[in-house]
């Protein structure tokens, strides 16, 4: 059973043609990582999968619903879908409680006792309990990350999208972060897109890697053989630079 | 200036009503047709952008007097009759309108885009969005800008005056030219714009800590 | 809270002070004498008043009665080539412009009143004015009785507000700032008839097809030439080049060159000798 589709996809901003003839399926329960230089194309992609992207042709298919349909409800898609942000996203406005009690109240209705609940174990999950009535400005870059993955869990969600979570943390604070991920994504029924620059991670937490350049998937393999031998010379030279640097 | 305050007290004291009344009508209409348009120029849908930018653009760019004019001196010859008091709390509304839908909508552009995003990627509706995060953001960045137009709003409603509104700055053209101490007789109405604007400045300030 | 309490202070005292500024006295010099010197005479005139003080687009120069009247006075003052300088004046502004000095004399409609005379000198009358009332042809108003109950449009500084309040103590009187604003709130129907002295409503009626001037004069309004108090050698020169104007037919002549040609105004009952 797959959870995402694309079939011959085409994304165009303006002239730039930023999404070529992507066809793609990842299954449920997968752990896939995207990978690729800067502007290859990779967080357009998993921005796509819950609808921050529109397409302009191909056919999109995410938990079911069909994302190159105009009808399509990208409200109640996104429900089912978590997203995790480079530069965390949280509500500004909101306590670090309030940010993950929020959208389960008013989006789905969860009564109020059990929301709380659920956001302290989360938040307890994600080592951060003691932070819940703090806002946002007052915690760190690592922390406030942790409540951003949090937050997307709270909806229950079947499939995740991590966009360079920890591009914008100090070296610090990346272990931390990535723990948790580590851990979110390796539940057994939860489907997760990685889009990172974190190699190692990579290759301890993902069970695929799909590698992108110029807008373009050139590399889609099991993570063992992408990284012991990748096929192509592009992803060679990705990699060596990589490594040596 | 004390003998204008004793002579003409009556006077003065309907004056400083009517402004009063004007600037606090003009105020509360003026808040909400500028926060509609603000919303408007911002939604997604180009005919509802260009509406709003369309209103923005002329109200703004036209002089109070001119709208108020219009109010008082072309629509009752077309459509209605319309008195000074009326027609220049109108032409208060519209300009002041325009200069509040421009300060709300650079107070929402200026929130993060990140903040509609990470709304939007759990499920929440664009005005769910929009009521829980995004304006109650906006509304912090734009209380000290929305302070200096309530402020204006007050000072502007002197255009009341030229359309025989019995403000206070009416009242005061009636007082100097009757006992010719034109100093005296602005410099009151002076004070009394200020017994108006200075409490109003000082609330928007409290306002602004308060929130902050 | 402190803070708060110097500041409301700081402004009080800077309106006092400024308040004291209105008492200042206008410059005791002879302003005949400097006008000899200058050989040149500023008037503060009309600019918004047909048949008075109306500035032509064409040229920008105010014209009419007032005006002309101005020139031969200056030129019986300081001879043949003494020079008349125009400052344009509204009724609201005139009695401040003169009182700081930056006119030397007004000719602008302005009514020799009591009230006026106690800040003001004025010269004798140099033409006799009456308030009446401009309504449109259709309007039941015949005569300023008939105003009780309705509202009545008057121009911000002239007197003829009040005399309305004397005469029909429940009409309800609104201001505006020119005549030209006047006469379009009329158009608009914001009030029921226009007031103020018959001379300008003539001129007003002139132009606007579809008002008339109605009901007479329920007033005296003799025109004086205002000027500052203490000058009387200016007001006797202005009232001696008034007297000889009237003698020479000069003074018919003007009023013959302004007022022949007004529907509805016999002019000659104007004429002085």
């Amino acid at each position: 059973m797959s959870m995402i589709e694309f079939h011959d996809v085409q994304k165009y901003y303006g002239q730039f043609h930023a999404l070529r003839d992507i066809n793609l399926e990842i299954d449920k329960g997968e752990t896939v990582v995207l990978i690729g230089p800067s502007g290859s194309g990779k967080s357009t992609l998993a921005r796509t999968v819950n609808g921050l992207e529109t397409i302009q042709s191909g056919q999109l298919i995410v938990n079911n619903r069909d994302l190159s349909d105009a009808k399509t409800n990208l409200n109640i898609l996104r429900r089912d879908v978590g997203m995790v942000f480079q530069h965390f996203n949280l509500y500004a406005n909101k306590s670090v409680l309030e940010n993950i009690m929020l959208a389960p109240r008013i989006v789905s209705h969860v009564p109020e006792a059990e929301n709380k609940k659920a956001a302290m174990d989360l938040l307890d999950m994600v080592g951060l309990a003691d932070k819940a009535q703090n806002m946002p400005s007052q915690i760190s870059g690592g922390q406030k990350q942790r409540v951003a993955i949090a937050r997307s869990l709270a909806m229950k969600p079947k499939l995740l999208l991590f966009d360079e979570p920890t591009s914008a943390l100090d070296p610090e604070m990346i272990d931390d972060v990535l723990q948790v991920i580590k851990q979110v994504t390796s539940a057994s029924d939860m489907t997760s897109l990685i889009v990172t620059h974190e190699m190692g991670f990579a290759k301890e937490v993902a069970n695929r890697v799909i590698f992108m350049d110029a807008g373009q998937i050139v590399e889609d393999d099991d993570t063992k053989s992408f990284f012991s031998q990748p096929e192509t010379q592009r992803a060679q030279q990705f990699l060596s630079k990589i490594i040596t640097h | 200036m004390i003998n204008i305050i004793t002579h003409y007290s009556h006077q003065l004291l309907s004056g400083f009503g009517w402004t009063l009344l004007s600037s606090v009508l003009a105020l509360f209409f003026s808040l909400i047709i500028g926060s509609l348009f603000a919303i408007m120029e911002i939604l997604p849908n180009k005919t509802a952008r260009f509406v709003g930018r369309a209103y923005v653009e002329l109200f703004r760019n036209i002089p109070l007097l001119v709208i108020t004019m219009f109010f008082y001196l072309i629509i009752p010859l077309y459509l209605v009759k319309i008195n000074g008091f009326t027609a220049g709390t109108i032409g208060l509304t519209l300009y002041t309108s325009a200069f509040i839908a421009e300060t709300i909508r650079s107070g929402i552009q200026s929130v993060d885009t990140g903040q509609m995003e990470g709304a939007r990627s759990v499920g929440m509706t664009y005005w769910q969005a929009m009521r829980y995060i995004i304006l109650p953001q906006a509304f912090k960045i734009v209380i000290p800008p929305l302070g200096n137009q309530f402020v204006n709003l007050v000072k502007n409603s002197s255009v009341l005056a030229f359309v025989a509104g019995f403000d206070l700055m009416y009242q005061a053209n009636s007082i100097a030219s009757t006992t010719f101490d034109t100093i005296n007789s602005y410099l009151v109405i002076g004070v009394l714009y200020l017994i108006i604007t200075m409490p109003l400045s000082y609330y928007m300030r409290y306002l602004e800590k308060k929130i902050a | 809270m402190k803070k708060k309490f110097w500041l409301v202070s700081f402004l009080t005292i800077i309106l006092v002070v400024l308040s004291g500024c209105g008492k200042q006295n206008s410059s005791q010099q002879s302003v005949l004498k400097n006008a000899r010197a200058s050989n040149t005479l500023t008037w503060g005139v009309k600019g918004d008043t047909k048949l008075f003080g109306l500035i032509d687009v064409a040229d920008g120069q105010s014209k009419g009665f007032d005006v002309d009247m101005a020139k031969h006075i200056t030129k019986h003052i300081l001879g043949p080539k003494g020079k008349a300088k125009m400052v344009t004046v509204t009724s609201q502004s005139r009695t401040p412009l003169l009182k700081n000095g930056n006119v030397d004399a007004v000719i602008a409609t302005m009514s020799i009143t009591p009230e006026r005379e106690k800040i003001l000198d004025f010269s004798h009358s140099y033409f006799d004015a009456g308030q009446s009332l401009l309504v449109p042809k259709s309007s039941t108003i015949r005569s300023a009785k008939d105003l009780n109950g309705k509202t009545v449009i008057g121009v911000v500084g002239s007197n003829s507000v009040n005399n309305i309040h004397k005469v029909a103590p429940h009409a309800k009187v609104v201001e505006l700032q020119d005549y030209a604003q006047a006469v379009n709130a009329l158009k608009s129907k914001q009030g029921d008839a226009l007031t103020t002295d018959n001379g300008i409503l003539y001129g007003l009626a002139v132009e606007n097809h579809g008002f008339e001037v109605r009901g007479g004069t329920f007033t005296k309004e003799p025109y004086g030439v205002a000027v500052n108090k203490g000058q009387d050698d200016l007001t006797k020169a202005i009232n001696q080049a008034i007297l000889e104007m009237q003698h020479s037919g000069e003074y018919n002549h003007l009023i013959k060159k302004w007022f022949g040609d007004v529907p509805g105004f016999d002019y000659k009952e104007l004429y002085r000798k």
